[in-house]
């Protein structure tokens, strides 16, 4: 009698195609057969859960509260002051956000112009071309950290290029262009330049390979010269990689730390501080993790408001006309 | 249980008898996602919970006196330059102790205050059992609740009485506790000049051992074109502790704290413990600016970012007359100039017959933790590294001034001339020695990351150096205050 109540349901699952019984399972119980799809994405959704949800909502937590590890007697729920103070009385805020601005304007923009070119360069027949194609794309394989040493070493005024022209009779000695104000932003941007070319280099070389040679030759026969067939043919074809590599890299850039952190350390005076950058002293070095965290949850919200609305107005995966 | 009629299923198969669930299971494929609900709800709360209680088991936990065996570990706040020494020390220590092993853990000393909070909020058994602590972020591990008073644990030791009481009151201080030490000194450091020998002596210059010859020693020895410095300075991490030995000396103002007369520059009665500083005293912004003037005139453009390591290394390197470091850099200096050709001084007295004024520099020493499970292994290592032998051979090794009372009368250090001549300084009681607020939770957040990047303002001629002496004095009166407001 039991076998025969439990055995309709099952074959009404079967007819009517709902879902997680369509995987099978033991027809009697009806249960481990529900639960079994939610098992198999278990594990991806607690890997979620640990290193997504809870290191975001953590942040979150502590945005609203005071939370000084050195002075734990003013610990403690703080409503929204955190946020207030950042808007309304934290004239580094809004530097460090300006110059995060400029920071990654500048470095993707010359990052792909430069990456568009030795792409389309490397992407040419000539001889050793396997050869300078890995010198391309070489600097992307070394970290930031020793990015920045050799970089260091190169604009050290005792040992780096400045001393050598001096000796030549070219520039003074002790020239150090990390500690000019004039010339220390530049001397970043070349050096995170050296490390990020390569990037837009290899994305957009992979994705000019896909070109079809006939559409090249088709727009040859009707007379289009070499500048015609770039805007018309390749540059419409790489539009969705520059799209999503200027976002990747942006978003990589804004959260640029480890180059600009050895390298400068934020200076002189704080000239080349980001905002994560800020963040990251106001935590580590001043032990106000409750108000870095509210930083961060604000750079969060501008970076996902930025990069959506990047994606609106590029209009990503949309048809090129 | 309450039993219900299944409503026919809507493929209208046999009604049966069964719970209200499973009738709601196998007949309604939508209704369990609202019954999901609640289950939702309580696992985000479970997740806000974990949230909430990140900081959970916050490395005051009290630990245990343990047995006195097993494996301790013993974090070295400045891995690395004395990794070698330390290796020897708790070689000496295992054979004496075999039923103890020392895990040694070489912590660099730029990220050394870092390393201890992560392991003090991680909590369990991530702070060490034994860990070198400056007095510059002493307060710090005490507010966490992470150290273990050592008062009585010195009383009953060999220990008693055998440390320099310079020092021991440094550490009280520095604790923020009138009664309680949190650590067991074991080496002071102090702001020297050093100087090449050989450059002044082909200048035919005087030592530097007044402000005046100082300044004319600086000058001389300058030459841009070929690239020759009278000095350097420190612009980078570290600028204002080298800044501050710089103007208290110049000032000779003795005390750090005026007790409200703000203004008058002598410190006196109010002394320690006062309300307002005198870091932005008029001879104190006077000398600041003497010395903020040195910067590209005789000195390499490049200092702006330099820290202790850059400028040390520059220093070594180059043909730069002189440098203004602690004693930490001699064992540096001898090694890559040559005994010969560098001397090291105590800092000129303010004017010629005048006593010295020496800004307390941090005293360094070994920590018993608190969540330490064998506290009685931790404490034996810690006794037998600042043994008068064992304290002897670290600070003959790092050219500091040894804690142990046993130890300053060594050999070593009357072959060690700046050592003789720091501690000679030391104990000179006309020495006036202005006490850094180390005891301020503050004091390393304003003493650097909030007030380094304004340091190179004024480096850069974007700031004055008054400007930047109120800034600084404003935020440390405010700190004062605000830790005197939890101490009553």
């Amino acid at each position: 009698m039991a076998h025969a109540v439990a055995k309709p349901p099952r074959v009404t699952r079967r007819r009517t195609g709902g879902g997680p019984a369509r995987t099978g399972g033991p027809a009697r119980t009806g249960g481990p057969a529900r639960r079994l799809p939610y098992l198999l994405i278990a594990p991806a959704g607690l890997l979620m859960l640990g290193f997504i949800a809870y290191p975001m909502l953590s942040v979150l937590y502590y945005s609203l509260r005071n939370y000084n590890v050195t002075k734990p007697w003013r610990n403690g729920y703080a409503g929204l002051d955190n946020f207030t103070r950042i808007f309304t009385d934290d004239p580094q805020f809004w530097d460090t956000l300006a110059f995060s601005g400029k920071w990654v304007v500048t470095e993707v923009l010359l990052q792909l112009l430069l990456g568009l070119a030795l792409a389309l360069l490397v992407n040419q027949t000539f001889l050793g071309r396997g050869l300078a194609r890995a010198l391309v794309f070489s600097p992307w394989a070394v970290s930031g950290v020793l990015t920045t040493t050799i970089w260091m070493l190169l604009y050290n005024p005792s040992t780096g290029i400045s001393r050598y022209l001096a000796d030549a009779g070219i520039g003074t000695y002790g020239t150090s262009v990390l500690s000019d104000t004039g010339t220390v932003f530049w001397a970043a941007v070349v050096a995170e330049l050296w490390r990020g070319v390569p990037f837009f280099a290899i994305l957009l070389l992979a994705d000019l390979q896909s070109i079809p040679r006939d559409l090249y030759e088709a727009a040859s026969v009707d007379g289009a010269g070499r500048a015609r067939r770039f805007r018309h043919i390749t540059l419409p074809h790489l539009k969705d990689a520059i799209i999503l590599s200027t976002l990747l890299r942006g978003v990589w850039e804004f959260n640029n730390v480890d180059l600009l952190y050895t390298l400068t350390g934020g200076g002189p005076a704080g000239q080349t501080t980001t905002l994560p950058l800020y963040v990251a002293n106001t935590g580590i070095n001043g032990h106000d993790f409750g108000y870095a965290a509210a930083l961060t949850t604000v750079a969060f919200v501008i970076l996902l408001f930025c990069s959506i609305l990047y994606l609106r107005l590029s209009k990503f995966g949309g048809e090129t006309k | 249980m309450r039993t219900v009629a299944t409503a026919p299923s809507h493929n209208g198969a046999t009604p049966a008898t069964t719970t209200r669930n499973q009738a709601n299971k196998e007949t309604n494929p939508m209704k369990p996602t609202r019954r999901r609900a609640p289950r939702t709800a309580a696992a985000l709360v479970a997740l806000l919970a974990l949230t909430a209680t990140a900081c959970g088991d916050d490395g005051s936990t009290s630990g245990e006196e343990g047995s006195g065996k097993g494996t301790i570990t013993f974090w070295d706040n400045n891995g690395g330059p004395r990794t070698k020494i330390w290796k020897q020390i708790i070689a000496k220590f295992e054979d004496k102790y075999p039923d103890i092993t020392v895990e040694y853990v070489p912590i660099p000393i730029a990220n050394v205050q870092s390393k201890y909070d992560t392991a003090i909020q991680s909590g369990g058994d991530s702070p060490p059992d034994v860990g070198g602590v400056g007095t510059a972020y002493l307060a710090n591990l005490v507010a966490q609740g992470a150290l273990d008073p050592v008062t009585d644990r010195i009383g009953d030791s060999a220990l008693k009485g055998k440390l320099i009481k310079n020092m021991v009151e440094s550490v009280r201080a520095a604790g923020g506790d009138d009664k309680e030490l949190y650590s067991v000194p074991t080496s002071a450091n102090q702001g020297t000049l050093w100087y090449r020998t050989d450059l002044f002596k082909a200048a035919k210059l005087p030592a530097p051992d007044s402000w005046d010859n100082f300044y004319k020693a600086a000058e001389e020895l300058t030459d841009k074109g070929r690239n020759k410095f009278g000095f350097t300075l420190r612009g980078g991490a570290g600028s204002i502790a080298q800044a501050l030995d710089m103007m208290y000396a110049q000032s000779g103002i003795p005390s750090f704290w005026n007790g409200g007369d703000a203004g008058d520059g002598e410190g006196g009665e109010g002394g320690e413990g006062g309300d307002k500083t005198t870091l932005n005293d008029p001879k104190n912004v006077a000398a600041l600016e003497k010395y903020i003037a040195l910067f590209k005139k005789v000195t390499p453009a490049a200092d702006l970012n330099n820290d202790f390591a850059k400028m040390v290394a520059q220093f070594d390197q180059g043909d730069i007359g002189m440098l203004q470091h602690n004693l930490g850099s001699y064992v540096d200096h001898v090694r890559l100039l040559g005994k010969d050709k560098i001397a090291g001084i105590p800092l000129p007295p303010s004017r010629q017959g005048a006593a010295r004024t020496i800004v307390s520099n941090p005293v360094d020493g070994l920590g018993l933790f608190k969540a330490s499970k064998n506290k009685a292994a931790a404490w034996k290592f810690i006794a037998f590294a600042a043994s008068p032998e064992m304290n002897s051979l670290w600070n003959e090794d790092v050219g500091a001034i040894p804690a142990n009372v046993g130890a300053a009368d060594d050999g070593w250090i009357a072959k060690a001339p700046p050592t003789k001549a720091a501690l000679e300084s030391l104990n000179d009681p006309r020495t006036k020695v202005v006490q850094l607020p180390y005891y301020l939770p503050d004091w390393n957040n304003i003493s650097k990351a909030d007030n380094e990047p304004s340091f190179q303002k004024v480096l850069l001629g974007k700031m004055t150096a008054k400007a930047f002496c109120d800034k600084v004095a404003k935020e440390l009166n405010a700190a004062q205050a605000d830790w005197k407001e939890h101490q009553s």
